[in-house]
């Protein structure tokens, strides 16, 4: 398996970088590639220029070249973040906005509105997050942190592409043994990934 | 009423900033007092930084000056309009990460002794979406529209048991003709001028 893990929290000691820290050693067998936001000190505001430019060909934009090079390599791609106001983190959203453009992600072709998706190599997408209210709350809220990978980004990957959701609910009231016990899960999850 | 605008686009010229003028000239006209936030040209960051994530669970959770003052227009507003483009069908990440810097405990939501989320926005009474799409409707509604979840549901949950939200939204935007555009616009002045 070639693994893309994009990792996104803004403390080193945060209980997602200990998930992250166990996914990647559950991952160890196979081939990894990692980016860590924070860390790479990554900007997630889309600019005007890239706005205008956003259907130019990606080699006008060599600040993303390693991560969309990482997306068109990876089989596998995982996500690490915990869930903000029922959805990615800015900073997340924001390498989406930048990296998932024309040509990396999908072709748009003139006069259209549908777009080709470009990312048919990506078979599964792997979400580990963490949400600080209930899985009940979360289902009425319509879970748009979900779908915006494994239906907007999904539909851009293999037609097969299949998602595995990975989530501690609640973590806001989760006693320390429930987060031992997704970081079990997490590890036995992405060991079982073929 | 107190109406608070908040537009996400990187563009000046973009279709989105002619949607808020629009909004801002209707709102006006109807009697409301207005402030718009262009979180692009106030050079909005989308990223929550390590020192405010470490503050986040504190008494002092705001340490940016300018998102102080963000909040002190959201604590008087009695409706958030907010305009942007969706992108990935949700927020653009400079509106995303606004959210998260702005709506922290003591302004949005309070913690309770459980550990419970209760509301902070009760004196929100309007929520309205004003979104531009590139895909047609369909698709939209087949991708989940996360944004607009993320704003009539999840924020939606920390106001007032009253209020209501209200969704206008264009789609399809990329082969729109400049008449459905225009009418798009008349929408909007209609709608804002009988929040």
């Amino acid at each position: 398996m070639k693994t893309y893990v994009v990792y996104c929290h803004p403390l080193p000691d945060s209980f997602i970088a200990a998930v992250r820290d166990r996914a990647l050693s559950a991952l160890s067998k196979h081939e990894v590639r990692v980016t860590d936001l924070y860390a790479e000190d990554f900007r997630p505001e889309l600019s005007a220029w890239e706005r205008t430019h956003h259907l130019d060909p990606p080699q006008t934009k060599p600040e993303i070249a390693e991560y969309a090079a990482n997306l068109r390599w990876c089989d596998t791609l995982v996500f690490v973040y915990p869930t903000w106001w029922s959805g990615q983190p800015g900073m997340l959203k924001g390498w989406i906005d930048r990296v998932w453009v024309a040509g990396v992600a999908y072709e748009l072709p003139p006069g259209t509105n549908r777009i080709r998706p470009l990312l048919r190599n990506i078979r599964r997408l792997v979400v580990v997050t963490s949400h600080g209210s209930s899985k009940w709350i979360n289902a009425v809220q319509g879970e748009g942190g979900k779908r915006v990978i494994s239906r907007a980004l999904r539909v851009l990957c293999s037609r097969r592409a299949r998602t595995t959701w990975i989530a501690l609910y609640g973590i806001d009231r989760a006693s320390d043994n429930d987060r031992m016990r997704f970081l079990d899960r997490v590890e036995r999850k992405l060991r079982s990934l073929r | 009423m107190r109406v608070l605008v908040v537009l996400a686009h990187p563009n000046a010229d973009s279709f989105n900033h002619a949607v808020a003028t629009r909004a801002l000239e209707s709102l006006t006209a109807a009697g409301h007092e207005v402030d718009l936030l262009d979180l692009y040209a106030l050079g909005s960051k989308a990223a929550m930084s390590a020192e405010e994530r470490a503050a986040y669970h504190t008494d002092q959770p705001i340490l940016d000056p300018m998102i102080a003052a963000h909040v002190e227009l959201i604590r008087t507003a009695e409706a958030l309009v907010f305009i942007y483009p969706t992108w990935w069908s949700t927020l653009p990440a400079t509106l995303k990460g606004w959210l998260e810097r702005v709506m922290v405990p003591g302004v949005a939501l309070v913690f309770d002794e459980a550990g419970k989320v209760r509301p902070g926005l009760k004196h929100i009474r309007r929520i309205v979406g004003i979104s531009t799409y590139g895909s047609p409707r369909r698709y939209v509604w087949a991708m989940n529209d996360n944004g607009r979840r993320t704003l009539t549901r999840a924020l939606r949950m920390i106001c007032g048991l009253r209020t209501r939200c209200r969704w206008l939204g264009l789609y399809a935007i990329d082969t729109a003709s400049a008449d459905e555009r225009a009418r798009f616009l008349l929408r909007v002045e209609k709608r804002m001028g009988s929040l």
